[in-house]
């Protein structure tokens, strides 16, 4: 097992990232992702295949643009170029919140231990954490905290309501 | 050509330290004048014992300082790293019962 | 003050405990400077020129005697018995080990303290008004919008990875005592004229190295939607702040090119998509939290006290202290009182464990208990009965907190500067204490009446030089240490960003050139009411300038 967590489990990873997407029907088989650029211009082709699908977004791109594919994505990938860049936490809320999105939201780049907890709380379920990282105790930074404050993700109520 | 010693933060206590070396090796002091000085062309040494002791997590943060030696001991050259080798050029308050050992190199 | 519910002090115990974790994972190795950095930032933990400093949160500005205390505890026990108050309303400790502060941080816990977003780029603690709640301009108390921010924002999930630090103040007065004008967020509580309370939303203020007045983006925002408004601003300023340039992420640069009017669109438009989310503020929840800061039971005085009146006459030292460092109270009988922390014998904002501790039992006699921590680096007892003022004041004296100095020239902000800061340029504190041993004198600092003279050592602005009347920035000239004097910045609701007059100073230099400036004003102000800054808007630079250059 290496270095993938899903829903708080170390796990297989059973996706394969796909980048040189000239034509269809040359894919891996199995369950792959897209940059979204080539999910734009291939999505109804791609859609065709007997397999899994998902999309991997620069922090740029806006998620509101994945909204009617929904039900063919069962997965979206958000990438950390590096730990002190959050705008994908700002990306996982809003698929999750805003858009309910229920398919698997994962966290890649320089995913680390101690930024986990608030990745989760944003409505990230799946984490390929860097290579470094010393996974059993990752696992316990998702309850490192309790208590929260805001509304979010993992929580209807900000705490003065609950 | 300037001479220099190599300078970092204890990683422990966060006091500022520089590098010196004894018959025994090296190691890293808060007084200055023990610090071990080289050449700017020589100072190799000194900065991969700087960077090794970064990695052992002995120190952070280490550099190079340019220094002249005086009379008076080794002497920084910039004022920034006068006042680190020395500490703040103000009276500090004073409190009673103060349990931290204020030790400065002087 | 607030109290803390069981979810607060458990949040507390849990955060103490991560850090603690991630102490000892740094120190076997497990985790890198660089990544420690990040997680020792977020709780207020830098490393300085000296040693690691640690900044702990006195949320806007709102201590207990038993705070104090500890604080003077902490002092004694893990640093070297003193503490720094800063501009950010914080106390800072410039000596602590990094083996020492998951105990530190046990400590300030008990007493319902932490460290929690005093650095990094977060958002910070939240700042305000030391008059909070006893002013008699007061409007509307801003304390309870303070705490709701506090709430919200900490340990936010998705705005704890901005592209830079962001600050908020909140003010409630019709005088601005909390700076708004400078802060990423500035919020200000105004009535209409029929009585109904709003906010004012100003984004984009800040000092450094672009200093920028805050633009009013919202003129009247009901308080029910201040924090999905504020949720807003964020989410526009995570997506779009810039993240390629550490000059140019502030929120200011992002209101600034992106223009004020786009800038207010972005936001207006993400507001409509959260402003009915549950986050939108309801009436029972806006008054369980101002149940927490009701007033203590002020007794039934009069505003006329013969004692202090004969006091005042016969004991002329009393009567300096009197006329400068005390402020009208909206409860009759009751006056607000400013401790010093400007004397010449100590550097600006320290306080001793000795002071800290009396200050604590004074807080107890005389205040209810209650301490406030000032932008401009004093403290404030709120609620002291006119007929105490003469023996507190006797007490200050002693321990050296009763300077006569309150909003007067030696009443000196100055950032701590390359006696402590490793990002530095030049040093502050020997420069703010030249210029209080100068004007030492009661009658020539009371003549000029007014005035604010801020010191930074360096761009970063920290002693807040830009929007002082007369503001030093100490920058390295070629190895030599020399000081730039701004002119005309102004901090309050009439916030300026002061001018640069000319070349810089040495330091055997700038005292003189400052004493120069204030002879121009002496000579040219039309009537002793006139203050500095009024003076200068009037007769522009140039005589300034004059004087100080030929
Ligand atoms: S203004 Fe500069 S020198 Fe002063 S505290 Fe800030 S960073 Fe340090």
């Amino acid at each position: 097992m290496g270095n993938f967590i899903k829903d708080r489990k170390p796990q297989d990873d059973p996706w394969t990232p796909y980048t040189g997407l000239e034509d269809v029907d040359n894919l891996p088989t199995g369950d792959v992702y897209v940059p979204f650029e080539e999910w734009q211009s291939q999505k109804e082709a791609l859609k065709l295949r007997n397999n899994r699908l998902g999309v991997i977004l620069e922090n740029t791109d806006d998620v509101a643009e994945l909204v009617p594919d929904f039900d063919r994505l069962d997965l979206v990938v958000l990438q950390f170029p590096k730990m002190a860049d959050g705008r994908a936490f700002t990306q996982a809320k809003l698929l999750r919140e805003r858009y309910g999105y229920t398919g698997e939201i994962r966290a890649v780049g320089d995913v680390l231990h101690d930024q986990v907890f608030y990745m989760q709380r944003c409505g990230f379920n799946a984490f390929e954490m860097r290579p470094d990282q010393d996974i059993p105790t990752v696992l316990h930074a998702f309850d490192e905290m309790t208590v929260t404050y805001q509304p979010s993700a993992d929580e209807e109520l900000p705490i003065w309501r609950r | 050509m300037t001479l220099q010693v190599y300078t970092a933060s204890l990683l422990k206590e966060g006091l500022v330290a520089y590098l010196c070396i004894d018959t025994e090796g090296s190691y890293w002091s808060t007084d200055l004048n023990k610090a071990a000085t080289a050449e700017t062309d020589q100072a190799e040494t000194l900065k991969s014992l700087a960077e090794q002791a970064e990695r052992e997590n002995i120190v952070i943060a280490a550099y190079a300082v340019d220094v002249e030696l005086t009379e008076n001991g080794t002497r920084p050259l910039e004022n920034r790293e006068r006042i680190r080798a020395y500490g703040p050029t103000i009276t500090l308050p004073q409190s009673s019962d103060t349990k931290q050992a204020i030790v400065r190199a002087a | 003050m607030y109290q803390y519910s069981q979810d607060d002090h458990q949040l507390l115990q849990e955060r103490v405990s991560q850090f603690r974790d991630q102490v000892s994972r740094r120190l076997k190795g497990d985790l890198s400077e660089d990544e420690f950095k990040q997680q020792r930032l977020r709780n207020g933990l830098y490393l300085q020129l000296h040693a690691y400093m640690l900044r702990v949160a006195v949320p806007y500005g709102l201590l207990s005697s038993e705070q104090m205390r500890t604080l003077a505890h902490i002092a004694r026990t893990y640093d070297r018995g003193y503490g720094h108050f800063s501009t950010r309303q914080n106390i800072q400790y410039n000596w602590p080990k990094l083996e020492d502060v998951p105990k530190i941080l046990d400590d300030l816990a008990a007493v319902e303290m932490h460290a929690i977003q005093t650095s990094g780029n977060c958002i910070r603690n939240t700042t305000s008004d030391p008059l909070a709640g006893v002013a008699r301009d007061e409007i509307a108390d801003p304390r309870p919008y303070c705490e709701l921010i506090r709430q919200w924002s900490t340990f936010h999930p998705e705005f704890n990875f901005l592209p830079r630090k962001f600050k908020i103040a909140v003010s409630g007065a019709i005088h601005d005592r909390a700076a708004v004008a400078v802060h990423d967020i500035g919020i200000r509580l105004i009535k209409k004229d029929a009585g109904e309370l709003g906010l004012e939303i100003y984004v984009g203020g800040g000092l450094g190295r672009t200093p920028m007045i805050g633009k009013l983006i919202r003129d009247f925002l009901p308080p029910h939607d201040m924090l999905t408004y504020l949720e807003a601003i964020l989410r526009v300023y995570n997506k779009l702040g810039r993240r390629d340039n550490l000059y140019k992420a502030r929120i200011k640069i992002l209101v600034h090119e992106t223009g004020e009017e786009k800038f207010r669109e972005l936001v207006e438009a993400e507001w409509q998509e959260v402003k009915e989310s549950k986050l939108r503020l309801r009436d029972e929840d806006i008054k369980n939290i101002q149940a927490h800061f009701k007033d203590p039971d002020y007794e039934n005085l009069s505003d006329f006290d013969s004692d202090f009146d004969k006091e005042l006459i016969s004991d002329p030292d009393f009567a300096k202290w009197a006329d400068n460092n005390l402020e009208l109270h909206k409860q009759d009988g009751y006056r607000v009182v400013y401790l010093s922390l400007k004397s010449k014998n100590q550097p600006t904002g320290d306080v001793t464990a000795d002071q800290m501790d009396a200050i604590a039992d004074l807080a107890d006699k005389y205040s209810h208990g209650a301490i406030r921590s000032t932008h401009r680096q004093n403290l404030v007892l709120s609620d002291v009965r006119l007929k105490d003022l003469h023996s507190l004041w006797g007490e200050l004296k002693t321990l050296d907190l009763a300077t006569p100095n309150y909003n007067h020239l030696t009443d000196i902000i100055s950032c701590p500067g390359m006696d402590y800061c490793a990002l530095a340029t030049a040093r502050s504190i020997p420069i703010a204490q030249a210029l209080t041993e100068r004007f030492d004198t009661y009658d020539y600092v009371n003549d000029l009446g007014d005035i604010s003279l801020n010191i930074s050592g360096c761009i970063n602005a920290c002693g807040h030089h830009h929007v002082a009347n007369i503001g030093i920035l100490g920058v390295n000239k070629k190895g030599v240490e020399v000081y730039q004097i701004t002119l005309g910045g102004s901090a309050r609701e009439d916030a300026s960003i002061g001018k640069i007059i000319g070349p810089a100073f040495t330091a055997d230099k700038i005292v003189q050139a400052i004493a120069d400036l204030l002879d121009v004003y002496l000579e040219n102000r039309e009537d002793p009411e006139e203050t500095f800054l009024t003076a200068y808007r009037r007769l522009g630079p140039a005589p300034f300038k004059e004087k100080l250059y030929g």
